[in-house]
């Protein structure tokens, strides 16, 4: 289909700004009269606090007040894992006690020396087996586990149990989780080859490059909050719960957001943002809370690390007949993560077991909260599974892409424990695409060549997530100028998608992207409601409701053409600046006038009547303070059928220098499978950006605590190892296979999570293959672990270890 | 009350933590009471520092970082904290035409030499400099927290070496990290600058 | 402080002396309570964490004196307030020293190197994770080592030459000058010393809290390199996590004089492998006369982890030093 905007690379609004450095962040605000505030945070993993002794700190110079949890939680702390605001019952080294403001921020940190903090330690945990095994510490007050609906509970394996687990067996314990479909033992029992193992995957920090850093103040009885989100909609309302203040009265600004990778997609998993909020109402002064990059760390939590084991059986075709897998899943001192659970779902999605069953139990440990992080679960489990692909394929003669090809989802497939139909899936064209442009078969015979210490290894990775979700709305306004205003509330938090989703209104009414405007930025611009920016979702839910609203506009721009220059609405049709009468294009108004008209007319045409009655609280205060402005397009959008799916497929040639355990890779391609492509150049960075991730996965990225005292130890970016420019390759190549997915009105799906798993899985992979097939099981392979490998060292590591080298 | 993990009774404990005001002492600035016995010489707190061109007074305290004072005096909040540590380079600024991290130099210690931020690129006119027009083009910021870092460290770059393989490139612009992972843009970005430069 | 983040740097007193005298009177009368400043790379973290509390302190770079690299009747003199940038790129260095250019340029990162200086380099201080958090460890003057324990977090730890602390020498130009055969230059208010690189570093059994010999009020104020290796054959290399930012698991710096294929001499040194710069004089024992081969480094590289003694997480420190120490000889 010929669009005018989609597809077509366009510059976003904010790009000027984010080159010149005027766009603002929240830590770029001031406020007359402003007060900086620092946090006292836990010094013990897990503890009570028995006695805060502040008339010292209060009675400095320059302090002008603190907050505790006993401010902010009058009636009691909530008994539930979940960050908190502040807490007086810390489960981690770092999670915020109280807050101090001063005058500046040096006095801040000054005052917080004379604070005299009385802890009653308990005992802590910070890998789940240790918590797991009878007699083990519990992350919690209540237990090491959080049921929902439940509450705390306690899981207790035996030694016996834990031991056997660490060396390879299958748990025998009872999870706490479980589905499966097909027939299992069948599958394993039609096997040919079986491949079964314990495995490990690391947690490790989110990270962003900004800080969340907040500033809050308050005018007429409204809170005003500077923050930062992946969607400053979605995040809107329940952001206001946290604070306590109705959501009439709060407004968010958020311009542009420095990185979310899924740990700022919902209030819950930033609730220090009410920290300022709380402040500035107890003082009654603007509070500015820089947060710094330790606090990031420690409060801006982390990807699940999984202890798991799973099981895989292959015909002699190489189809997969069987998977079983069972994971304990570190849920950190706060509770959340559901990584296993999307691995599990990821596994089927991409290599389409006929039979599987996925058993998990989570556990908490006394570190830095888990929760979405890009490709959560997907992209660990990924790194695992692509060298066991290849092992298949050694063992049953095959080549390592014709496996793939298999075992890929095609259309009318299914996935998933409900067995849930793609909406569309071309993994085979996708895989047809990188192996072209990387020139698989070129490349196939250079695997495992060997060139002095250096060997030459090959790898084929996959990336899937569920990608598309919807029942959010869409608000679009066209003023009496003909200018079209698009109200969206998708965050911009890099990846551009609040003006490329945007560009579905524009297409509907084929307007020149000069005469639109993106209104955006802060919520008391009158926005609709997004998803939460998490899930690779933003592209395929969010231009389903701007084509809505406009397809609204639309309609009610042809009925006012009719009302006023005769016919029935059908009889009309637009050019991009007029409405006109499809047998006589001389009959017709312009944008202008008819929106001119719609303000004389009111009611459903400027959203002061027949508002769509579904819309969410959000939109719908939107829209009655937007009412009678200008003619309006309204649109709640109803639920899609079947499973969006984003796909990737990433091809890398590496050379590996087995003396050093060091690597470079000589060749990267990374191809996208996300249904229509919307915006290329915005596209591209997901496929170079999530490349760049799945190097972090796969060989870098840590989470360190320390086992004696429990406090972290990777808390910058160079402890926890985030990749730099020399540690990817100078080029990435990227690709898209373009074709529409019928569920969405540009045929669009999302790619954000899958461009990432692809390649953590394809490195693992080629390091496996550099290495004779060798399998870690693990992710990251750090370049220890190659040396001891080759030297043939097994050193003291502990099995399957958590929040330590090696997990 | 809770089981004790067995592991608990081998933990070493560190020592004086539970009660953080037993550091007070220790973290105090006490130079104040030292102050006495200070040398004389030390350094005035008011000074003239050249920023984008423009010279402005300001009255900096001995130990403030340039980062602070660009950020905080100035107002010149181009120049990110990602870090504040030299571990990250979003607060890369120029000095005397090198790239230098803001959060980790003294401003009395650049004084008297050519300081120069993301917000003094433009020309007069308000053109954008070729290198902010190429990460535009090329789109190469994703959430643009590390952007002004990365542009100051390609402008310092393309300054020392105006036509820089993408090798080259790559190797200078090695102390910016991009946590987006948009290495590729940026890169591209720079050779598209030293190509309109 | 463990428990609290500290961020700002605090209320500190700076001098800028612009003439050698004055820089050394000041560390003279403010001893302990100042705080030698170099490019200060390596000290505003240990300020801003509060986990380091000088009154003032004393900035050296703006003494020109101690700048800039000289050629010298008997090799090159650098000043040590020199950036590593400057030892890199420097053209003088790089067709006499190439160890040292190297080196240097395998530093941190651009901006780092771009205003850190060669003293700041060697003087630097341990870059273990427990010391550098603040904790009440051995090298801060407590009597525990966080590190060498059962649970310790060790992977980056020493091999050789612990005594009860187990942290390594953190520099990449160090293990250079060494192989070099560098002498530190050190200045104080009493006069000048002359120090032989490799005698300028100290391990933890002569003195835990100090990684250099220097005293009170000294100052490292240049570095000489003597004729004896210019031109040299040389190697180094550096194994790193990253390749930008992270300090070496372990580097190598070697030096050979090898005519018609025999090693006429050489000097072998492991950085991050103990808490100075290891020479290997049993390898350059081993190899000094041979035929510089790939049989012979496989033959001796062995020699080159004799007496380590690894800890939990840091065995493969061993295989990796002897095969960079292979490599060296293989060149
Ligand atoms: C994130 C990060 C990564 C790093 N990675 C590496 C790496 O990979 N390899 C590496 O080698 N280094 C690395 N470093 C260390 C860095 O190279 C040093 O911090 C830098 O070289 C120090 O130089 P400086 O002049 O800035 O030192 P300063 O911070 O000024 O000084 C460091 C110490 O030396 C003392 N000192 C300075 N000059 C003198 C002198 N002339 N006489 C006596 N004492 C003096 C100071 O008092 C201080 O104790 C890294 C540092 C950081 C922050
Ligand atoms: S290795 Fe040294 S610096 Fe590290 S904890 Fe032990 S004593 Fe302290
Ligand atoms: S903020 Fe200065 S290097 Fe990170
Ligand atoms: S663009 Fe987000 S950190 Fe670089």
């Amino acid at each position: 289909m010929a669009y005018m905007h989609i597809g077509k690379d366009f510059v976003p609004p904010d790009a000027p700004g984010k080159v010149t450095g005027r766009i603002k962040y929240s830590e770029d605000y001031t406020r007359e009269g402003m007060v900086y505030a620092r946090l006292l945070t836990s010094p013990v993993p897990h503890g009570r606090v028995v006695n805060i002794d502040a008339s010292a700190a209060l009675a400095m110079d320059g302090v002008v007040g603190i907050l505790t949890a006993d401010d902010v939680y009058p009636d009691g702390e909530p008994q539930s894992t979940g960050l908190k605001i502040l807490t007086n019952e810390p489960t981690l080294v770092g999670e915020p006690i109280l807050a101090v403001a001063a005058v500046d921020e040096k006095t801040a940190e000054s005052a917080m020396a004379l604070i005299s903090l009385t802890i009653e330690r308990l005992p802590f945990v910070l890998d789940p087996l240790d918590s797991l095994r009878e007699g083990g510490a519990d992350a919690y007050t209540g237990g090491n586990t959080f049921v929902f609906r439940q509450g705390f509970a306690q899981e207790k394996w035996t030694s016996d149990q834990i031991t056997s687990f660490q060396n390879g067996r299958e748990p025998s314990a009872e999870p706490q989780q479980s589905w499966e479909y097909g027939d299992l033992e069948a599958g394993f029992a039609s096997s040919d080859f079986v491949y079964e193992t314990s495995f490990s995957t690391a947690g490790y920090p989110h990270m962003s490059m900004e800080p969340r850093s907040a500033m809050a103040y308050w005018e007429n009885g409204k809170c005003y909050l500077h923050g930062t989100s992946q969607s400053l909609t979605a995040l809107a309302e329940p952001m206001a719960n946290i604070i306590g203040v109705p959501l009439e009265d709060f407004v968010f600004i958020n311009e542009a957001t420095g990185g979310g990778f899924g740990q700022r997609s919902r209030a819950g998993s930033i609730p220090s943002m009410a920290i300022p909020a709380r402040f500035s109402q107890k003082i009654n002064r603007p509070v500015m809370m820089r947060v710094t990059r330790e606090e990031e760390f420690t409060i801006g939590g982390a990807r699940q690390g999984l202890q798991g084991w799973i099981k895989v059986g292959f015909r002699s075709d190489g189809s997969m007949a069987a998977m079983d897998m069972y994971c304990v899943s570190d849920s950190g001192g706060k509770g959340g993560g559901g990584d296993a659970n999307s691995a599990a779902a990821g596994v089927s999605a991409l290599y389409q077991s006929e039979a599987m069953r996925f058993r998990n139990t989570s556990i908490g440990t006394n570190t830095g909260h888990r929760g979405a992080q890009r490709g959560p679960g997907e992209n660990q489990i990924m790194a695992i599974v692509a060298p066991i692909m290849d092992k298949a394929a050694e063992a049953l003669g095959l080549d390592r892409l014709a496996i793939r090809k298999m075992n890929a989802a095609q259309n009318g497939d299914v996935s998933g424990s409900r067995s849930t139909p793609f909406t569309s899936a071309y993994m085979p064209e996708a895989l047809e695409m990188a192996a072209e442009q990387f020139d698989w078969e070129g490349r196939k015979s250079r695997s495992r060549q060997a060139n002095g210490s250096k060997v030459t290894g090959l790898g084929i990775g996959q990336g899937y997530h569920n990608a598309g979700r919807s029942g959010m709305d869409g608000i679009v306004r066209m003023l009496p100028n003909g200018r079209l205003q698009m109200h969206t509330g998708v965050g911009n938090l890099g990846t551009y998608s609040y003006a490329s989703t945007s560009r579905a209104a524009a297409e509907v009414l084929k307007m020149s992207w000069d005469d639109c405007d993106i209104i955006t930025g802060r919520t008391d611009r009158h926005l609709a409601i997004s998803s939460p920016q998490d899930g690779s979702n933003s592209i395929f839910t969010n231009t389903r409701t701007a084509y809505g609203a406009a397809q609204d506009m639309l309609a009610k721009m042809k009925e006012i053409a009719a009302m006023d220059l005769g016919g029935a609405a059908a009889d009309y049709d637009i050019d991009g600046s007029r409405v006109y009468q499809i047998t006589d294009n001389t009959v017709g108004m312009t944008y202008a006038t008819v929106a001119q008209r719609a303000l004389e007319l009111g009611g459903k045409f400027t959203g002061e009547a027949e508002v769509p009655e579904d819309l969410n609280s959000l939109t719908a205060l939107s829209v009655s303070r937007l009412a009678g402005s200008a003619l309006m397009g309204i649109y709640h959008d109803p639920r899609h059928a079947g499973n969006p799916p984003g796909f990737a497929v990433a091809m890398i040639e590496i050379e590996l220098d087995t003396e050093t355990g060091k690597f470079d890779i000589i060749e990267l391609v990374n191809i996208a499978e996300c249904g229509t492509v919307v915006h290329p150049q915005g596209l591209k960075n997901q496929l170079v950006g999530g490349a760049v991730w799945g190097i972090g996965l796969s060989v870098l990225e840590r989470h360190l605590y320390d086992p004696q005292n429990g406090i972290p130890a990777s808390t910058g970016f160079w402890q926890s190892k985030i990749p730099t420019y020399l540690d990817t390759p100078a080029n990435i190549g990227t690709g898209w296979v373009d074709l529409p997915d019928p569920e969405n009105p540009v045929g669009a799906r999302g790619i954000g999570e899958p461009s990432m798993g692809s390649v953590s899985a394809a490195l693992n992979a080629a390091i496996s293959d550099a290495l004779d097939g060798h399998l870690f099981d693990a992710a990251p392979v750090t370049t220890d672990m190659i040396i001891n490998h080759v030297a043939g060292i097994s050193e003291e590591a502990i099995p399957l270890a958590q929040n330590n080298f090696r997990g | 009350m809770y089981p004790v993990n067995p592991k608990l009774t081998r933990r070493r404990f560190i020592k004086g933590v539970i009660a953080s005001g037993a550091a007070a002492t220790s973290t105090s600035i006490w130079y104040a009471a030292n102050g006495a016995e200070r040398p004389p010489g030390a350094v005035e707190r008011l000074i003239r520092i050249n920023v984008n061109g423009q010279v402005r007074s300001v009255d900096v305290p001995p130990q403030e970082t340039l980062a602070s004072t660009l950020r905080y005096k100035l107002g010149l909040t181009g120049t990110k904290l990602g870090c504040n540590r030299g571990e990250c380079g979003a607060c890369t600024v120029l000095v005397d035409d090198i790239p230098s991290y803001g959060c980790s130099i003294l401003t009395h210690s650049v004084k008297a030499m050519r300081i120069e931020t993301v917000e003094g690129l433009e020309s007069a006119n308000g053109d954008l400099h070729p290198v902010q027009q190429a990460f535009v083009e090329e789109l190469s910021p994703q959430c643009g927290y590390c952007t002004p870092g990365q542009v100051m460290a390609a402008v310092g770059l393309l300054r020392a070496n105006p036509n820089p393989t993408r090798e080259e490139a790559r190797q200078g612009m090695a102390g910016n990290i991009c946590r987006c992972g948009s290495y590729d843009s940026y890169l591209n970005g720079v050779m598209r600058a030293a190509e309109i430069g | 402080m463990v428990a609290t983040s500290h961020d700002v740097m605090p209320d500190i007193e700076l001098y800028q002396p612009t003439d050698e005298a004055s820089a050394l009177a000041l560390a003279n009368t403010l001893g302990s309570d100042g705080w030698l400043l170099g490019g200060g790379q390596d000290t505003y973290g240990w300020l801003k964490d509060r986990n380091k509390t000088p009154a003032a302190m004393i900035e050296l770079t703006q003494v020109d004196a101690w700048k800039g690299i000289r050629e010298t009747a008997d090799g090159v003199e650098i000043g040590a307030v020199t950036t590593i940038t400057e030892i890199a790129t420097n053209p003088l260095i790089q067709s006499k020293y190439a160890l040292l250019s190297t080196a240097a340029g395998r530093v941190a990162s651009p901006q780092i190197r771009n205003v850190g200086t060669l003293g700041g380099n060697l003087v630097q201080d341990a870059r273990c994770w427990y010391y550098r958090r603040g904790l009440d460890c051995y090298r801060a003057g407590g009597n525990i080592c966080y590190a060498d324990s059962p649970e310790g977090l060790n992977r980056e730890h020493a091999l050789f030459g612990s005594s009860r602390c187990v942290a390594v020498s953190p520099s990449d130009t160090a293990p250079a000058l060494v192989a070099l055969d560098a002498t530190m230059v050190v200045s104080s208010v009493g006069g000048q010393r002359l120090i032989a690189a490799q005698d300028f570093f100290v391990g933890p059994a002569r003195d835990i809290t100090h990684m250099t010999v220097l005293n009170e009020g000294e100052i490292l104020t240049a570095v000489r390199i003597p004729n004896t290796w210019a031109n040299a054959e040389f190697y180094f290399e550096k194994v790193a996590d990253r390749n930008v930012w992270d300090f070496a698991l372990v580097n190598v710096a070697a030096a050979f004089k090898v005519s018609g294929g025999t090693i006429e001499d050489v000097r072998i040194v492991c950085g991050a492998v103990e808490c100075v710069p290891r020479r290997l004089d049993a390898v350059e024992d081993a190899i000094r006369g041979q035929q510089r081969s790939e049989q012979l480094a496989e033959e001796v590289a062995s020699i080159a982890s004799e007496g380590a003694r690894p800890l939990n997480y840091n065995h493969f420190k061993v295989p990796l030093m002897e095969n960079l120490v292979k490599r060296a000889i293989r060149g």
